[in-house]
């Protein structure tokens, strides 16, 4: 099952003489389960595809489907974007993104909470995460009071909370040592497995891709193509 | 999960510390509007608390409060003779400053018929009215004096037989009540020397005028007594007597003015009271106005701390409910909790406070109301300012 497609999409920063163009003609598809790696050097458009797809940033054009839906075409924009953010996909971002005055735990619940989950069954599940995550020592910490890789996974937990079937991760690894990264790309891929949620990461870093489905690579804007690995 | 106790907690400190400063800030409103009230109340309280019909002084005088009055002590009797009057008694008032405990005290002086007229003291807390002719006083606390304590005023040693509470003059000082003899003499006589001095100044101008010495000698007598006079005298009416017939009949027959209690109290709140209360309602508007000023500023400021949170509740998928809730609320924790505080505060300091507050409760109501009205409208600003806030500012930086 397809759960991403995106077609001809553009994205244009600015206008008139200072306009940038991010993206452009990007074709490709997602299945449910599958594990992509976006790959490319710095500024070559990665995290906003990412926007775009979960329509943080709005596109200039072409067009998205998502779960089946088209949430972007041409101009037009789904208008329950956060809704549908809500319900379709976990986002890891590039900085780590908590709430601040929400403890780890809290942040968690949260967004099991805007989901419509109670608060007794959001608040175990997100013990679950924790301790999926190794991060349970730290539930009641502050984001402020945790290390880089301690958001990171408080992040990631957040992102799964909801088991979308769509998952964007931008470098969840950058703030994390090589073991610690290693840890996290297994559990994305993990989870891809085992809930059969597709997972985009955008990474810097060739060594993290073994294991992934397919590898897409970005360069100024535009999708090299496709190395599919078996 | 209420997001904006949350944030509320995690930054106890500071809202706490936000609460007690705006608190202040609403208590010296709420102080001020019970300056104010208290200053009207004050003015009018020997007014209101005399309960004659008409008070009648001296002819075109604005008296007995606020321009001085005198006619002669007898006059009364006159009032008493005029058609519908039922009842006029004698009453004289005047200002004074005493050291009283050590204390430098102004208080004004009343004194009444005590037997059976008009303008007794109010209700008495310790002790009774007077019932001698001489040498008794009613005293309010805010004197310091106890009962059965003794007070010189002039020549003699007064003894205090009630207390009253909050019987203030105009200016807010409290009240002696003496009888209308003693008071006059308290007023008028002077000690032997000052009396010597005076008797050699008038046998001095009988002298000039031509006057033999036995002559002279027969008319000084008469010369020291006839300066006892009283300020007013209080008119109860006989029931069905037209108030402004009798008034108008003792205008134009005693030659003396009388007004109602409504006109004397429009005499004190049109002249006395009437700068002094513009004044204080300016203040009260400004500090209201400063107070909510400081309110939206720092609910403005605390949500432009939070739109990176903001913003990333919307990359989450918060919808704008949850947002304008987290706003709201914290400005609702502000001003509600300041002006419980700064209530508590005014409360608590009432009775200590120097100056008499009257704190209307229509009228701390209506300043909560506006307060309220102050958060909200400031909260509204940044529940926009919030809204409008694209969910990608949670990624730059
Ligand atoms: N808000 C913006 N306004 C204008 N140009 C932007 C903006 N954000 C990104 N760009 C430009 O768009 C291009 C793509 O940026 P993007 O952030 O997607 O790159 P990236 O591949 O994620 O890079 P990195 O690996 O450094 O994160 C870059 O040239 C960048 O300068
Ligand atoms: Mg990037």
């Amino acid at each position: 099952m397809t759960i991403l497609r995106v077609n001809h999409l553009k994205h244009v920063f600015g206008s008139g003489e200072l306009a940038v163009t991010a993206l452009e003609e990007i074709d490709f598809a997602v299945e449910a389960g599958e594990l992509m790696a976006l790959l490319g050097p710095s500024g070559s458009g990665k995290s906003t595809l990412l926007l775009c797809i979960s329509l943080i940033l709005a596109p200039t054009a072409g067009s998205i489907e998502i779960d089946g839906q088209t949430v972007y075409a041409e101009g037009w924009a789904h208008r329950e974007s956060r809704r549908l953010r809500r319900e379709k996909i976990g986002f890891i971002f590039q900085g780590h993104n908590l709430i601040p005055f929400l403890s780890a735990r809290d942040n968690i619940v949260l967004a099991l909470e805007l989901n419509g989950v109670g608060r007794r069954s959001a608040r175990q599940r997100a013990d679950e995460l924790l301790d999926y995550l190794e991060v349970t020592h730290r539930a009641n910490a502050l984001p402020g009071n945790l290390s880089g890789g301690e958001q990171q996974r408080v992040a990631i937990g957040r992102a799964l909370a909801n088991e979308p079937p769509l998952i964007l991760a931008d470098e969840p690894t950058a703030s994390l040592d090589t073991e610690r990264g290693g840890r996290v790309m297994e559990l994305l891929k993990r989870i891809a497995r085992e809930r059969n949620s597709a997972v985009i990461t955008v990474t810097h870093d060739e060594r993290m891709i073994a294991g992934f489905d397919t590898v897409r690579r970005l360069r100024d804007g535009r999708l090299l193509v496709a190395e599919e690995y078996t | 999960m209420d997001l904006a106790i949350k944030d509320v907690r995690r930054h106890l400190g500071k809202f706490l510390a936000t609460i007690a400063g705006v608190g202040m800030l609403v208590a010296i409103v709420l102080i001020m509007n019970g300056i104010f009230q208290g200053n009207i109340a004050d003015g009018i309280w020997l007014i209101e608390n005399t309960r004659a019909d008409l008070w009648v002084v001296e002819r075109d005088r604005g008296g007995p409060f606020n321009e001085s009055s005198r006619i002669p002590t007898d006059s009364y009797r006159s009032v008493a003779a005029t058609p519908g009057v039922a009842r006029a008694s004698p009453f004289i008032s005047y200002a004074v400053q005493r050291e009283i405990g050590d204390r430098e005290q102004q208080f004004t002086i009343i004194g009444y018929d005590v037997f059976g007229g008009l303008g007794e003291p109010g209700r008495i807390i310790a002790g009774r009215p007077i019932r001698r002719a001489h040498y008794e006083l009613v005293a309010d606390r805010k004197l310091g004096l106890a009962l059965g304590q003794t007070l010189r005023l002039g020549v003699h040693d007064y003894t205090v037989v009630g207390l009253t509470r909050g019987a203030v003059d105009s200016g807010g000082n409290p009240l002696a009540y003496l009888s209308l003899p003693d008071a006059q003499e308290v007023l008028y006589q002077q000690d032997n020397r000052a009396l010597e001095v005076q008797r050699e100044s008038d046998r001095q101008r009988l002298e000039d005028a031509g006057y033999s010495s036995t002559e002279v000698e027969r008319l000084l007598p008469l010369l020291g007594g006839g300066s006892a006079t009283i300020s007013a005298v209080l008119v109860a009416l006989t029931p069905g007597a037209d108030r402004d017939a009798v008034a108008r009949h003792i205008e134009r027959w005693l030659y003396l003015s009388a007004y109602t209690t409504e006109q004397e109290r429009e005499l004190m709140l049109e002249g006395k009271l009437k700068r002094m209360t513009a004044i204080l309602g300016v203040f009260r508007t400004l500090l209201l106005a400063v107070a909510i000023v400081i309110i939206a500023l720092l609910i403005y400021v605390l949500t432009m701390e939070k739109v990176r949170a903001i913003a990333t509740l919307k990359i989450i998928g918060a919808g704008d409910g949850v947002i304008v809730r987290l706003i709201l609320e914290q400005a609702l924790v502000l001003t509600l909790g300041s002006f419980a505080f700064g209530w508590a505060l005014t409360t608590a300091t009432q009775d200590k406070f120097p100056r008499n507050l009257v704190l209307l409760p229509e009228e701390t109501m209506l300043t909560f109301i506006i307060m309220l009205v102050g958060g909200v409208l400031a909260s509204l600003m940044g529940i926009w300012h919030a809204l409008r806030t694209p969910p990608s500012l949670a990624l730059g930086g």
